[in-house]
C-alpha cells in the first residue's frame, strides 16, 4: 500500500520524516518495501486557463487559447483539451523528462509550448489526456511547483490480518498509539430534508450485512482540485472527476470502497442479490461478464425486473459510471462478506483497490462515518446538495469484549510489563478497558484483528516493542514419547555421510519429472500430477530418483565433458497404492566413466566397482547384501539385477539399457535405487575365537550360466557353522575347461569357537562341502 | 711372503662381485685351499721351524680373511646400493584415482542448524512433501477463502487419494507440496505429548518463478517448543543462540511484529552478521495461536486421544536454509543449488 508521507502528515502533525516513521513503522509490524521520491515539477511549467479551444480542421488536434498570465497559444491533440478547465503548461525552455519544450509551428498554428499529460508531467502513469483542474484554481501564470510539493511515498507491505491499515488513517490511529497527537479530518455536512427518489432492497444480507444509500444531487461533476488531484496520484490512482476522486479519496483515508451509481441508470431503486445464471455485466474496465449465480451484484431495479448495475465489492458497471453531466448519485457504502467478495474477484481474475479490502474485511461500524466524509467532500468539492437521510439495509455488528489479564501478558511474553501501562496502551489503541481480574477489553471496530486475549498480549507487545522482550532458555525435561524421535533423521544422515566417505558425490534434483519421461525411461506412468505445474515438463512427481541422476549426468557431460562420476541422491519419491499416495524415501546412485585405477591405466569401472561399492556401503551399515539377476526394462537385459538387504528386496543395480543410453545420448552408465530406511541389523558382539585356523581351498567347476551366488550358498550350506568364512580368488574360463563352463575357486577358513579343529574334522567338512557341490551336478577341479 | 701371499690379498681387494670373492675364498681358505695345503704341510716341518711358520700362517690367515670380511661388506653395500636404485619411483606421480565424494552444501548447511539446535536440547524430526491442506493450511489457522493463504503459492495436486495421517491413519482432502514445513508442528503436536524441543527440516514448495534469489524447491528449518510456561521471550533465547552459533559473539537479534495465522503474537526476525555489517532477514516466529493447539485436540480426541494442549504454550519459528548456506559459502545464485552441476557440487567436499 502506497501511503504518502504528507497525507499521513495531516492527521499526524508530530511525524519526524520519513526515515523514522520508516522505523516506527517496522516496530509496528508494517515493513516499507520501498521509499520513493516523486512529484518533481519542472521549472518552466506554470498553471494555464483554457479559454478557448479551436479545432483544427482535418487534423484531430485544436488550437488552444490560453491564459498562463498572459495570453499564448497551443496545439493540442488531447481530446479533454476544452474551454473552461485549468492545465499545467510548460513553456517553451522547459525540461521534462528526455524532451526540451520549444516553440513550434504545427499545422500552420504557432505553438507557445506544450499542455501536458500526468504522464508528461511525471505524476502518473496516464498520458491519455491532459491533467486538467478547475479553471479557478491557481491564478494564471502560477508556477505549478509552488502549488504541487515533492512528495515521499512509503510502499508498505500490509498483513493480511491488517485492512484497517489499508486505510492511511488507520495507520495514523496505530502511529497515534505510539504518542503522536492525532488530528482527526474535519467533517462538514449539511444534509437537507428531502425525498429519495430511489428505494433500497437486499435480497442477501447475509452476503451484505451492512448496506447504506445516500443520494446526492445538482452535481457539478468536473476535474477535482490539485490538492485531491495530487492526493490520488501519490497514493497510485489516477484522478477521473471530482465525484469519483471523492470516493477513492476516501477508500484511501478509512480503508472503506464506496461506489457512486448515475441516477439515471438505477430504474426505481437499488436491488442487492446473487446474480441469476447466464446474466451479463459490462465492468468499468470495458470488459463484457457472464456472471455467476454466487456473483452478488448490485441491480437496479424497475417493478419485478432488476438489471446488474455493478459487481458488488468488486467493480462497478460501465453503463452506471458518473460522467461530466451527471446530475445525481446513488452512493453506496456497504460492508460485504469478504469470502463472497474473493470468490468473485477470483473467478472474474479482477483484483481491485475494492476487492482487496473487502475481501480482508472493512470496520463493520465504518460505512456511516464513510458516507458522512465523502458527502461533505462532494459537497464542497462538487457542489453537491445532499438527502440528510441516507438509506440502510442490516445492522452493523460492533464487535465483542475480550477477557484480558496482564498477568497473562506477561506470562506469555516472559516479561514485567505494568498492569496500567498495558491497559494504558489499549487504551490509546481505541480499545474500551472495563472490569477487572479479567479485565474486559473491547477493541476498537476497525481492528477487526483482535478477537482473543492473544491477539491484545500481541499489541501490548508491539507497542511495547518486541526488544523490550528479554532472552530466556527454557529447561525442562521432554515427556517420555519424545525420547528417541529423532532415530529415523539421523540414521538418514549418517547414511548419506558413509557414502560420500565411500566416494559418492550427493546431488540434489527436483521433485518433479516430465510426464513424458514415464516412457522416456521406461516407467509405468507417474500417478501424480500437478495441476498448475510451472511448465509442462515438471507436471509430475517423481517415483524414481534415477531419472533425475541421469538427468544431471547429460547435463554435465554437455558443459564440462567430466570423465568420471559417482553420484547419489536420497530424496522422496511418490507413488499411489489403492487409492493412497505412498511417499518414501530413495537412495539412488550412479557411476560413469574411468573407475578405480591408475590414472594411465584401465581401471576398474562398470558393474563390478558399483557393486563393490554397494556392497561396502552394506557392509558399514552391518547389513547383508545380496544381488540377483531379474530384469528391470530400463537396465540392461544382462547387467540388471535386484538388490536384497538382510533378505529383503530393495531395489535394483545394473547397467543402464544400451537403447536407453543412446536414446539420452548417454555413455554406458551404471545404477542403482533403492528404497528406504533399510532393515536395521541389530548390532550383536561375537567375541573372536583364538584357536587356530584351518585353511583349505577349492574350485568348482560349473556350468556357465549358473550365478556365483548360487555356488556360493551352496558352499556355505554344505559347510555349516564351522567355516569362519569364504572368498573368491579366481574365475577362470578357457582350456583345459570345456567351453559352456568355468572353474570358481575359494578360499575357506575353518575355526571352532572353543577348541582347536582337527584335521580329521576338516577333512569331514570338506567331505560335505564335495558332496554337495556333486550333487548339483558341478565338478571338483584339480 | 710368498707370490701367491700377496697375490691373494691383491686378488681379493679386487674382486667384482660375492661370487668372485666366494671362489677366491674357497681357492685360499677352503679345504683344498693353498693356505690349507700349508697349514697341513707343517706337521712335516720341525718344530723350531714349525712354529715360526704356523704363526707366519696364521697371520696370514688373519689377514686373508679381514680381507675378505671387508670385500664382502663393500660387495654387498654396493648390491644393495644397486637394487634400491633399481627400485626407485617417481614419488610425485599421482596414486591409484579413487573417488573423493562429499555431501551437498544444503545437507551441510542443514546439518550444521539442526547440529546447533541439538545442543540445546531439540531433536530433528521430519515429516512428509506431499501434504493435505488440512495440516499445511487449516489445521494452521489458514482456512480456505482467507486472504492469507495468498501468502504461500501453493501447488495443487490433480485428483482425489488418501493421505497417510500422524498416527498412521488415512487421510483424505485435497493434497499440495507443503509450502512449509509447519504442517509438522500439527503431525508431531498429534502424536505426542508436552513438553518438548523439536527442529523439522525439510522441502518446501511454492508456485513461483525461479530467479537468483527465488526458487520453487527450498529447503526450511521449522522450530517447536511446548510445555508449560514456554514464552516469547524463550523464543528470542532460541533465535539468539542461533545468531550466536552462526556468527559468533558480536552477532544480535532483532525481532518485529508480523503476521502469521499460526502464531499469535507473531514475529519476523533477523539475526546481525558481523561479517556482512547487515541484518539478515531470516524468518518467521511467534507463540503457538490457541487455535493450532486446538485444532490439535480436536483432532486428537477424533483419534480417540486424551488432549494434551489445555494450558500449555509454546513457540514456533522457520526459516530457509538457503540463504543461510548462499551467505555461508559465498554462493551467488539459489539456483546452483538444483544445477546438480559437478564443479559446483565438488567445491563442498573440504567442508567436514
Amino acid at each position: 500500500m502506497r501511503v504518502p508521507f504528507s497525507w499521513l502528515k495531516t492527521y499526524l502533525p508530530e511525524l519526524e520524516g520519513p526515515e523514522v516513521l520508516e522505523e516506527r513503522l517496522a516496530g509496528l509490524g508494517f515493513e516499507t518495501d520501498r521509499m520513493e521520491q516523486v512529484f518533481r515539477i519542472p521549472e518552466g511549467v506554470v498553471f494555464a486557463r483554457v479559454l478557448e479551444a479551436h479545432p483544427i480542421p482535418g487534423t484531430g488536434l485544436k488550437r488552444l487559447v490560453l491564459d498562463a498570465g498572459q495570453v499564448v497559444e497551443v496545439v493540442s491533440g488531447a481530446e479533454n483539451a476544452r474551454a473552461g478547465i485549468g492545465v499545467a503548461l510548460a513553456l517553451p525552455g522547459t525540461e521534462l523528462e528526455g524532451l526540451r519544450v520549444g516553440e513550434r509551428t504545427i499545422q500552420g498554428v504557432r505553438s507557445f509550448g506544450m499542455a501536458l499529460s500526468p504522464k508528461e508531467l511525471g505524476v502518473g502513469e496516464y498520458g491519455g489526456g491532459l491533467l486538467e483542474f478547475p479553471e479557478g484554481e491557481l491564478p494564471p501564470g502560477t508556477p505549478l511547483a509552488e502549488a504541487w510539493a515533492e512528495e515521499v511515498v512509503l510502499d508498505l507491505e500490509v498483513t493480511p490480518n491488517r485492512p484497517d491499515a489499508l486505510g492511511i488513517l488507520g495507520l495514523a490511529l496505530d502511529l497515534h498509539a505510539l504518542g503522536y497527537a492525532l488530528q482527526l479530518p474535519e467533517v462538514r455536512l449539511e444534509g437537507e430534508e428531502v425525498p429519495i427518489p430511489f428505494g433500497l432492497r437486499v435480497a442477501d444480507p447475509g452476503a451484505a450485512p451492512h448496506f447504506t444509500l445516500a443520494y446526492a444531487f445538482g452535481l457539478r461533476v468536473g476535474p477535482s482540485p490539485l490538492w485531491l488531484q495530487r492526493a490520488l496520484f501519490a497514493a497510485g490512482m489516477r484522478p477521473i472527476n471530482n465525484v469519483v476522486d471523492v470516493t477513492n479519496f476516501v477508500m484511501l483515508e478509512r480503508a472503506q470502497p464506496m461506489h457512486a451509481f448515475d441516477l439515471r441508470f438505477l430504474g426505481e431503486g437499488i436491488l442487492v442479490r446473487r446474480a441469476q445464471p447466464g446474466e451479463r455485466l459490462r465492468t468499468l474496465d470495458g470488459v463484457e461478464r457472464t456472471l455467476h449465480p454466487e456473483d452478488l451484484v448490485i441491480a437496479g431495479y424497475q417493478g419485478e425486473k432488476s438489471f446488474p448495475l455493478g459487481l458488488a465489492g468488486v467493480m462497478g458497471g460501465a453503463e452506471s459510471e458518473v460522467r461530466p453531466d451527471t446530475p445525481a448519485i446513488a452512493l453506496e457504502v456497504a460492508c460485504f462478506d469478504p469470502v463472497a467478495i474473493r470468490k468473485t474477484a477470483r473467478r472474474h481474475g479482477l483484483r481491485t483497490e475494492a476487492s482487496h479490502r473487502f475481501e480482508r474485511g472493512v470496520d463493520p461500524l465504518g460505512q456511516l462515518p464513510a458516507q458522512h466524509r465523502a458527502l461533505g467532500l462532494l459537497q464542497a468539492l462538487a457542489g453537491a446538495r445532499v438527502a440528510k437521510e441516507i438509506l440502510e439495509a442490516g445492522s452493523p455488528e460492533p464487535p465483542a469484549p475480550i477477557p484480558f489479564r496482564p498477568e497473562y501478558a506477561n506470562r506469555l511474553l516472559g516479561t514485567a510489563y505494568p498492569e496500567e501501562e498495558q491497559l494504558a496502551l489499549l487504551r490509546r489503541l481505541g480499545c474500551r478497558v472495563e472490569g477487572e481480574g479479567p479485565y474486559r477489553v473491547t477493541p476498537p471496530s476497525r481492528r477487526l484483528d483482535l478477537r482473543l486475549e492473544e491477539d491484545l498480549v500481541e499489541e501490548v507487545a508491539r507497542l511495547k516493542g518486541y526488544e523490550t522482550i528479554p532472552l530466556a532458555l527454557p529447561a525442562f525435561f521432554p515427556a517420555p514419547d519424545n525420547r528417541g524421535v529423532e532415530a529415523p533423521y539421523q540414521r538418514e544422515r549418517r547414511l548419506r555421510e558413509v557414502l560420500a566417505g565411500l566416494g559418492f558425490q550427493e546431488v540434489y534434483t527436483y521433485s518433479f519429472l516430465d510426464p513424458e519421461d514415464a516412457p522416456r525411461f521406461r516407467l509405468p506412468p507417474f500417478p501424480l500430477r500437478l495441476k498448475n505445474p510451472l511448465s509442462p515438463d515438471r507436471a509430475a512427481l517423481r517415483t524414481h530418483l534415477f531419472p533425475g541422476l541421469l538427468k544431471v549426468l547429460r547435463e554435465n557431460l554437455a558443459l564440462d565433458r567430466p570423465e568420471r562420476a559417482l553420484l547419489f541422491e536420497v530424496g522422496r519419491v511418490f507413488g499411489v497404492a489403492e487409492g493412497r499416495v505412498e511417499e518414501k524415501t530413495h537412495l539412488a546412485g550412479l557411476l560413469f566413466g574411468q573407475g578405480v585405477g591408475l590414472p594411465w591405466g584401465e581401471g576398474l569401472s562398470g558393474y563390478p566397482l558399483l557393486k563393490g561399492l554397494l556392497e561396502a556401503f552394506a557392509e558399514r551399515l552391518g547389513l547383508e547384501l545380496r544381488v540377483e539377476a531379474h530384469p528391470y526394462p530400463f537396465l540392461h537385459p544382462g547387467v540388471s539385477g535386484r538388490v536384497l538387504v538382510a533378505g529383503e528386496a530393495k531395489g535394483f543395480l545394473g547397467q543402464l539399457h544400451p537403447e536407453l543410453a543412446k536414446a539420452l545420448e548417454l555413455p554406458p552408465v551404471w545404477l542403482f535405487e533403492l528404497s528406504l530406511p533399510l532393515p536395521e541389523a541389530p548390532f550383536r558382539f561375537h567375541d573372536p575365537s583364538r584357536y587356530p585356523l584351518a585353511l583349505r581351498d577349492l574350485a568348482v567347476v560349473v556350468p556357465e550360466a549358473t550365478p556365483y551366488g548360487e555356488v556360493e550358498r551352496a558352499l556355505r550350506e554344505a559347510a555349516g557353522p564351522l567355516l569362519e568364512g569364504l572368498s573368491p580368488f579366481d574365475l577362470y574360463q578357457g582350456p583345459p575347461l570345456p567351453p559352456g563352463e568355468k572353474s570358481l575357486a575359494f578360499h575357506l577358513r575353518f575355526r571352532h569357537p572353543e577348541r582347536t579343529l582337527t584335521d580329521e574334522e576338516v577333512e569331514g567338512v570338506m567331505q560335505e562341502v564335495v558332496a554337495a557341490v556333486r550333487a548339483r551336478g558341478w565338478r571338483i577341479r584339480g | 711372503m710368498q707370490d701367491w701371499e700377496r697375490e691373494a690379498l691383491d686378488a681379493i681387494k679386487k674382486a667384482q662381485d660375492l661370487e668372485a670373492l666366494r671362489a677366491l675364498k674357497a681357492r685360499y681358505l677352503g679345504k683344498k685351499g693353498l693356505l690349507t695345503q700349508e697349514m697341513k704341510a707343517l706337521a712335516a716341518l720341525p718344530l723350531e721351524e714349525r712354529r715360526q711358520r704356523g704363526q707366519q700362517l696364521n697371520a696370514l690367515k688373519e689377514a686373508l680373511e679381514g680381507a675378505l670380511e671387508a670385500r664382502e661388506k663393500e660387495l654387498e653395500a654396493e648390491a644393495l646400493r644397486k637394487a634400491l636404485e633399481s627400485e626407485r619411483q617417481d614419488v610425485s606421480l599421482p596414486g591409484v584415482r579413487l573417488f573423493a565424494g562429499g555431501l551437498h552444501p544444503i545437507t551441510l548447511m542443514e546439518r550444521e542448524l539442526v547440529e546447533i539446535f541439538r545442543a540445546l536440547g531439540y531433536q530433528a524430526v521430519e515429516g512428509p512433501e506431499l501434504e493435505s491442506e488440512f495440516f499445511n493450511f487449516d489445521a494452521l489457522n489458514i482456512p480456505e477463502h482467507h486472504p492469507a493463504r495468498d501468502m504461500w503459492d501453493t501447488f495443487w495436486l490433480e485428483g482425489a487419494f488418501r493421505l497417510q495421517g500422524p498416527v498412521g491413519e488415512e487421510v483424505e482432502g485435497k493434497l499440495l507440496l507443503r509450502t512449509h514445513t509447519s504442517p509438522m508442528q500439527i503431525r508431531y503436536m498429534v502424536a505426542h505429548t508436552p513438553p518438548f524441543r523439536i527442529v523439522v527440516p525439510g522441502r518446501v514448495f511454492r508456485f513461483e518463478q525461479t530467479d537468483a534469489t527465488h526458487e520453487a524447491v527450498f529447503h526450511q528449518l521449522e522450530g517447536l517448543v511446548v510445555g508449560e510456561g514456554i514464552t516469547m521471550a524463550h523464543l528470542k533465547g532460541a533465535i539468539y543462540e542461533l545468531a550466536q552459533a552462526l556468527y559468533g559473539p558480536e552477532s544480535r537479534v532483532r525481532f518485529q511484529p508480523v503476521y502469521f495465522p499460526f502464531v499469535e503474537p507473531g514475529a519476523q526476525f533477523a539475526i546481525w552478521w558481523p561479517e556482512g555489517r547487515k541484518w539478515l532477514e531470516l524468518g518467521g516466529a511467534g507463540m503457538v495461536h490457541p487455535k493450532v493447539f486446538q485444532a490439535v485436540d480436536a483432532y486428537r480426541k477424533a483419534l480417540g486421544l486424551p488432549p494434551a494442549y489445555e494450558g500449555v504454550t509454546g513457540f514456533a519459528f522457520g526459516f530457509g536454509v538457503e540463504r543461510l548456506a548462499m551467505l555461508r559459502y559465498g554462493i551467488p545464485d539459489i539456483r546452483y543449488f538444483f544445477s546438480g552441476r559437478l564443479k559446483f557440487l565438488e567445491q563442498f567436499r573440504g567442508v567436514l
